[in-house]
């Protein structure tokens, strides 16, 4: 049973077709990354398979769950997390209660129960893991600091790491090396490394950095005029004529 | 200096508040505008929990006071319950209709939420002044009783003497900021503040944006039901004009000017409504004059409102020791 | 049968024009502010005021005290949008609130000036009579419609055909565009929310003969207008027209079947059904929720 198997996706807005038909199946844990051109279909790609928006026709399977049309809260909670190309952090709190926000319950019986028991035990306990992850990308000093403060490269790392810590089966960067200092782009890719060493599971990195993404993934998915062009290795999908093609052509 | 003065200080006003009868002897009207205070902090609160803390801007949250005022006015009267019963079945009321209205409201994003909450304002005052037969429409309602007198023991307290529906009105206040409070300061609360902040990130977060829309709408309107009941019952007499589009507007004054967003918000907005004609002596209008302008300048100047101006004020006078906050 | 149904459609269309004035003045400021100004009334009312003061402190002529009150709503509106409007611009909220404010400061302002009482303000075209057949309607009202007429034809002319009308259609659609191609969006700004004001107290000034000038005399209109810039569909300016005249007309016959008290209704529940069945009105684009 592939942890993520999408089939026949399918997406148009008005008149444009921005899925024509999507197919392809991630079998196991791995740093997945999807390319291709402009108007390949990546972005409505992610949201099909992050719940923001419904795929018009076609299946998306989670661990052999029927997950099509979830809305993306369902699917935070299945499992499927994504972080926002343009970055998306809660700018008023402080990074460490970013993080935390991120990993506590959101059920509304859940949320319910602490609002009468007062029980601070949930929060006590992550801070620990949370105050950690923070170190891992160096922001621990920042803890405390609104996440307004950080420069666009820190609150990608926020972003990231607050996503990190609700431990999704897939997690879904959307261009995490997008307006991100050169300097700083090997730190990402380590960092992104480092997660997957930890916790084993499907990272699917939307890029247009072609040299952060061949470098960290093992398995490209090459996406052209909403299809699935070409699957392969960095290696191989460089070497592909077709691809070639699609970006020049 | 810090968190153990507020809470001195914290400690001096709530001992004031539960002597006032016996300090205010001498100027029963000061009782009267203490009553006042909490009949417009209440709705105010949960106005605050909606606006301040979700970010629902509501222009229609006097309609669900109305509703909450009208349902205990016609049980009390015409199905002579009693006070209690009235009142728990009109924050119900309010509360349900909260939830209703919300759930057609929140189809709709900036602007247009607006209008629609305007809109059913507005709807729910037309009723409550055109459907004479069960709210005696625009000429009012009258009779509207205190509660009835508690037995405690050998005494017996009637709620006709100020001070004793005074206790009952800071009684329910009291409530209200506690009720706050404990939804603020707990997971309900960072959720409600996630919303407001950004809700397509709480959506990825894996929250229910709709339900605890709900939620907190549900809980607004109901606070909106107490007040207005705590209103009709003091006044005697309920009018559809207490619950106008000015009267929701009134509310959202206060709610901005005292501090959108801060426990104590409410609080300070009851308190400058309607302390501050008093405290200068003006006629009505120039009272709604000067809030309006007030209201104008913090938008532009001050939008934490009197709470934000309070808090840096207090950092100013009191340095940091040791340099960690 | 048939002379109520004129009656009431004359009505109509009389109500319907004022209707117009609100819807314009507000759909004017929005497509180029992107604001729904919610103190649209309190400027109608102010319309009524100033002209009701110029028409008995300064001149005795209608038309003059018009144009007087028309004036002075063109310098508040410029005050407004530089001192309130502009400082605010991007957050919606707030610009919102603000305008609430300035409800509660004019309304209360006038009744601190004039009092609380209801004016009667006595025209010489409300004692003037119009025969239409069996029925009878004071030169005041069929003024209304005149006068509507003739502004709403100024204006379209004047967005179509002039240059600065077509700088305000420009913003209005995009104000990322329009600054690329060197239209001074600022200036555009001011002068359409100036614009929308003077429209505002044109409507007040007509009408405070007809009924009365009061403080509260703008909150109707408002709501009115609103329910007449949903209807035609948000940013349109044809849709204002359509959307007002739509309103007045089904208000007015509506007298015929259900009882006075519920005409107001109709507003009400017209703009939550609009908003539930087709947001975009008649008229406006299809709007993916604004943010």
């Amino acid at each position: 049973m592939s942890i993520l198997q999408v089939s026949g996706l399918a997406k148009a807005y008005g008149g444009i077709r921005a899925l024509e038909e999507v197919s392809f199946d991630i079998a196991g844990p791995g740093i997945y990354g999807l390319i291709g051109p402009n108007g390949a279909g990546k972005t409505t790609l992610f949201d099909a398979v992050a719940g923001t928006v419904k795929p018009d026709s076609g299946r998306v399977m989670l661990q052999g769950q029927d997950v099509t049309g979830w809305p993306s809260h369902r699917m935070a909670r299945a499992g499927i997390s994504r972080t926002f190309q343009e970055c998306r952090v809660l700018a008023e709190e402080s990074c460490l209660d970013n993080v935390l926000f991120a990993a506590q319950p959101k059920g509304l019986g859940a949320s319910v129960r602490q609002l009468i028991t007062r029980a601070s035990g949930h929060r006590r306990h992550l801070r620990e893991e949370a105050m950690r992850l923070l170190s891992m990308v160096r922001l621990q000093d920042y803890a405390h600091q609104p996440a307004a403060l950080l420069s666009f490269g820190q609150r990608r790392l926020l972003e990231i790491v607050s996503t990190f810590i609700s431990s999704p089966e897939v997690f879904l960067l959307d261009e995490p090396a997008s307006g991100v200092n050169p300097a700083l782009l090997v730190v990402l890719a380590d960092f992104i490394s480092a997660m997957y060493a930890e916790r084993p599971r499907v990272f699917l990195v939307v890029e247009h950095n072609m040299e952060f993404i061949m470098s960290l993934a093992q398995d490209i998915i090459v996406m052209h005029q909403g299809r699935v062009l070409e699957r392969g290795t960095p290696a191989q999908v460089q070497a592909s004529p077709a691809v070639m093609e699609a970006y020049l052509g | 200096m810090g968190r153990s003065l507020l809470w001195v200080l914290g400690l001096l006003v709530l001992a004031a508040l539960l002597s006032a009868p016996s300090w205010t002897a001498e100027q029963p009207y000061v009782l009267h505008m203490l009553v006042l205070m909490c009949i417009f902090a209440i709705p105010a609160v949960g106005l605050n929990l909606m606006l301040g803390y979700s970010g629902l801007v509501s222009l229609g949250h006097m309609g669900f006071a109305g509703l909450g005022a009208y349902t205990a006015a016609v049980l009390m009267v015409d199905a002579r319950w009693s006070f209690w019963s009235a009142l728990g079945a009109a924050t119900i009321a309010s509360g349900l209709a909260g939830v209703c209205i919300g759930l057609i409201c929140f189809r709709f994003r900036g602007h247009f939420f607006m209008i629609v909450t305007l809109a059913f304002g507005l709807l729910l005052h037309a009723v409550m002044n055109n459907w004479d037969e069960v709210t005696r429409g625009a000429a009012g309602f009258a009779g509207i009783p205190r509660p009835r007198p508690l037995q405690w023991g050998d005494e017996v307290i009637s709620f006709g003497p100020l001070p004793h529906f005074y206790y009952l009105a800071l009684g329910l206040a009291l409530l209200a900021f506690a009720v706050q409070y404990l939804v603020v300061r707990s997971d309900l609360g960072r959720i409600l503040s996630a919303i407001r902040q950004d809700e397509r990130l709480a959506r990825s977060r894996g929250v229910d944006v709709l339900l605890y829309k709900t939620v907190v709408f549900a809980l607004g309107s109901a606070l909106a039901g107490v007040g207005g009941v705590l209103q009709v019952s003091f006044l005697r007499v309920a009018a559809p004009a207490s619950f106008n589009m000015l009267e929701s507007i009134n509310t959202v004054l206060i709610v901005i000017v005292g501090g959108a967003g801060s426990l104590m918000g409410p609080a300070l907005g009851a308190l400058l409504y309607v302390g501050l004609p008093e405290w200068l002596r003006l006629a009505n209008e120039w009272r709604l004059v000067i809030f309006g302008g007030l209201l104008v300048l913090i938008t532009l100047f001050a939008p934490a409102g009197l709470a934000g101006l309070l808090s840096s004020l207090w950092r100013r006078l009191s340095p940091p020791r040791g340099g960690s906050s | 049968m048939g002379e109520v149904l004129l009656e009431q459609l004359i009505n109509g269309l009389m109500m319907g024009s004022v209707y117009v004035l609100v819807a314009l003045g507000m759909v004017l400021i929005y497509g180029v502010m992107h604001v729904v100004n919610f103190a649209h009334g309190v400027l109608f009312t102010l319309g009524g005021y100033l002209g009701y003061f110029f028409y008995h402190r300064v001149f005795d002529s209608y038309p003059l005290a018009i144009v007087l009150a028309v004036l002075s709503l063109a310098v508040i509106g410029v005050l407004l949008e530089r001192g309130v409007f502009r400082p605010l611009t991007g957050n919606l909220r707030n610009q919102v609130i603000a305008s609430l404010g300035l409800i509660l400061f004019l309304e209360n302002l006038v009744v601190a000036l004039w009092g609380p009482n209801a004016l009667q303000w006595k025209v010489a075209t409300t004692e003037h009579w119009v025969q239409l057949g069996e029925l009878r309607f004071s030169l005041h009202h069929l003024g209304i419609i005149v006068v509507t007429l003739l502004l709403v034809t100024a204006l379209g002319l004047f967005l179509k055909y002039t240059r600065f009308g077509t700088a305000i259609r420009a913003t209005s659609q995009s104000q990322e565009a329009a600054i690329v191609v060197g239209i001074p969006v600022r200036t555009v700004q001011w002068s359409s929310f100036a614009l929308g004001c003077m429209l505002a107290g044109v409507g007040g000034a007509l009408v405070g003969p007809l009924f009365l000038v009061f403080p509260q005399m703008g909150d109707v209109p408002l709501i009115k207008g609103l329910a007449g810039i949903l209807l035609g569909g948000m940013g349109s300016v044809p849709g204002a027209v359509i959307g007002g005249m739509i309103l007045g007309v089904t208000e007015s016959v509506s007298t015929l079947f259900l009882p006075t008290d519920y005409r107001d209704s109709i507003a009400f529940m017209m703009m939550v059904a609009i908003l539930l069945l087709r947001p975009q009105g008649l008229f406006g684009q299809r709007m993916r929720g604004e943010d």
